[in-house]
């Protein structure tokens, strides 16, 4: 869909017929306040790959003279912690991890849940049987289902991803089940069927570029969530475990020196905030540049990189 | 319909939810790496102990039949017994959940009042200074990690200037009162308000200016009403459904968030037991913490719904 409008594009001039990815670029790209989000996500991605070279020492090297030293202190810029390791250090290299959990449970999320929906809209009763399942995990809150399915798998990084995983699943299939009975009902759906197109290839070839938008809006909201519930999960001890860096580890760690040394805790969940707050606005600045109803005033109002 | 066929209508609706509900927490015992007697009795169990509660789960059978049996002592307020405490499960997470109960209606009392002051003071001024304050602050609220911000407020309104107490739901010396109680529980439910604020506001808030755009809005101004009588009269009666449904929809999320206040706060709450039962990988604790969560959950959303259902007379 977007190859084609692309390419006719430069032949004759359509400004009626915009692709949705014009919309994302002028609505986000326009936006001021998406383009500061997205750039502290691009610092901190970028902090997380290069963590080994930018970090001035390893995340778990400790000089125990100045544990609980407060930030400033000569050579720590963010201060030590309660065994003497160096802060900043650890920020960056616990950036990785707290960045896969928060996203990666996402994109898996969504490549169970996009089959899941499209399958479901295409086959009522199926559908209807894999929707009444998502009721049920509907009614666990999110950060419980998770807890319990993490505690009784055993805390580690990767039963927290799968504890994440499942509970993400319902939400995300609710998502593209609604957009996929709505496409279904579209004229070249119908005609794919007429041409008698086999059902699976009129799914993944015809109506997945159509519902995936949704999807991927849906998922871009709920990252910073789930930023905060793996953390949260690793606050209780459920997901990375110490010495690793990671900040919720690091938030959990320094609770206990909250009265001595409040940075310690406060540094990396400061870090989390930042990071989920950066999600969150890249995510609402999307979703209103994607929805139907927004994303024309938002071009319009906004002298976006695209023209507007 | 009627109130009270809706309410038992919503009531049969649930109960196979419910059903699921159940299903889901015991097949998660399938998941706990290992036996499941040694996992249930702990390692202190004898080998006759084991023998005997593998007989009485029948873990010989299809787990159909070991899910039914484990149904009818369930519904006979059976949940097993605590490893660590060696007590049923039931006696100990019942005194919990009224204690965890109090500080979800604390903070319940938070989101609504702050949503719906919020959402008064900044739908009418759209696009203006005060509404795009309360947005930035939504913001914020709603990307604070709840266990970050429960040790925040416990550094500075607990330790550093002392307004409150920093932990538990009484006094250790002199306990009882209410007036003590609700001084306990301010921060804890302030911190387990304060993302639901933000849904509840924004939501809340978008329905408003909905509202406020309608044309009986308009005829409202042309027959002269003042803004604040438009706004109280009209705006916030037609926007109460909405305002009630994500209110109620909080229910849930603040149990997600209530589990990391008791934590910090020391609130003995289910929490709080949830939290030390997965420290000692008590699996029945766990296993009855999560089904009594789920069940004031869906209870919770089932009671909203039918506010929501009173509220607004186009459903009826």
């Amino acid at each position: 869909m977007t190859a084609v409008s692309e390419t006719i594009a430069p032949a004759k001039p359509m400004p009626q017929r915009r692709t949705n990815l014009y919309f994302v670029w002028c609505g986000v790209l326009g936006d001021p306040v998406a383009r500061v989000a997205a750039a502290i996500i691009i610092l901190l991605v970028l902090m997380a790959i290069f963590a080994p070279w930018i970090a001035p020492f390893p995340p778990n090297e400790a000089n125990p003279a100045l544990r609980l030293m407060p930030p400033g202190t000569e050579g720590h810029l963010l201060g030590l912690d309660n065994q003497g390791r160096d802060i900043l250090s650890r920020i960056i290299h616990g950036s990785q991890l707290t960045l896969i959990s928060g996203i990666l449970p996402v994109i898996l999320g969504a490549a169970i849940s996009i089959p899941l929906g499209l399958i479901g809209a295409w086959y009522p009763r199926l559908g209807e049987v894999i929707m009444r399942v998502m009721d049920v995990l509907f009614a666990f809150p999110m950060a419980l289902l998770a807890i319990m399915l993490a505690a009784l798998m055993g805390p580690g990084l990767v039963n927290m991803m799968i504890a994440l995983v499942i509970t993400l699943v319902p939400y995300n299939t609710r998502v593209v089940y609604a957009a996929a009975r709505q496409e279904r009902e579209l004229a070249y759906v119908e005609a794919s069927r007429a041409m008698a197109t086999p059902d699976l290839k009129i799914l993944f070839v015809e109506m997945l570029p159509n519902v995936v938008a949704a999807s991927i809006v849906y998922s871009c909201t709920i990252v910073g969530a789930v930023v905060i519930t793996a953390a949260g999960l690793s606050f209780l001890g459920l997901g990375v475990q110490p010495p690793i860096a990671e900040w919720g580890i690091m938030t959990s760690e320094g609770r206990s020196f909250v009265f001595v040394a409040p940075h310690i805790a406060a540094i990396p969940g400061l870090a989390i905030t930042l990071l989920v707050m950066a999600f969150n606005l890249l995510g609402d600045s999307l979703r209103d540049s994607l929805d139907p109803k927004t994303r024309l005033t938002l071009v319009k109002h906004r002298p976006g990189p695209g023209g507007g | 319909m009627s109130i009270l066929s809706f309410a038992g209508t919503r009531l049969l609706y649930a109960i196979p939810v419910l059903l699921g509900v159940t299903v889901i927490v015991f097949m998660a015992l399938q998941l706990v790496p290992g036996d499941i007697a040694l996992t249930l009795l702990g390692r202190m169990a004898t080998q006759e102990q084991l023998v005997a509660l593998r007989q009485e789960l029948g873990l010989d059978r299809s787990l159909v039949v070991q899910y039914l049996g484990w149904l009818a002592s369930l519904l006979q307020g059976d949940i097993g017994h605590s490893i660590s405490q060696q007590l049923p499960v039931t006696q100990i997470l019942m005194p919990k959940i009224g204690n965890s109960l109090i500080l979800m209606a604390g903070s319940l009392f938070f989101v609504l009042t702050f949503g719906f002051i919020l959402s008064v003071l900044s739908a009418p001024r759209f696009r203006q200074l005060t509404d795009k304050l309360v947005v930035g602050l939504t913001l914020v609220l709603a990307s604070l990690p709840v266990f970050w911000l429960g040790i925040v407020l416990l550094y500075f309104f607990g330790f550093k200037w002392k307004l409150f107490p920093i932990s538990g739901m009484y006094n250790m010396v002199n306990p009882g009162g209410f007036g003590q109680l609700l001084h306990h529980m301010i921060l804890p439910a302030i911190a387990t308000a304060s993302s639901s604020i933000a849904v509840v506001t924004r939501v809340t808030r978008s329905r408003m200016i909905d509202v406020l755009g309608q044309p009986y809005i308009l005829a409202a101004r042309a027959r002269g009403l003042s803004r604040h009588k438009i706004v109280l009269r009209h705006a916030v009666r037609n926007t109460l459904p909405t305002f009630a449904n994500i209110g109620g929809l909080q229910i849930g999320y603040l149990f997600g968030s209530v589990i990391f206040t008791e934590i910090i706060f020391n609130w003995p709450g289910v929490g709080l037991l949830l939290f030390d039962a997965i420290l000692q990988r008590d699996v029945p604790v766990i296993q009855g913490c999560v089904l009594i969560v789920a069940l004031v959950f869906v209870l919770g959303n089932l009671m909203s719904d039918v506010i929501v259902h009173a509220l607004d007379p186009k459903q009826r």
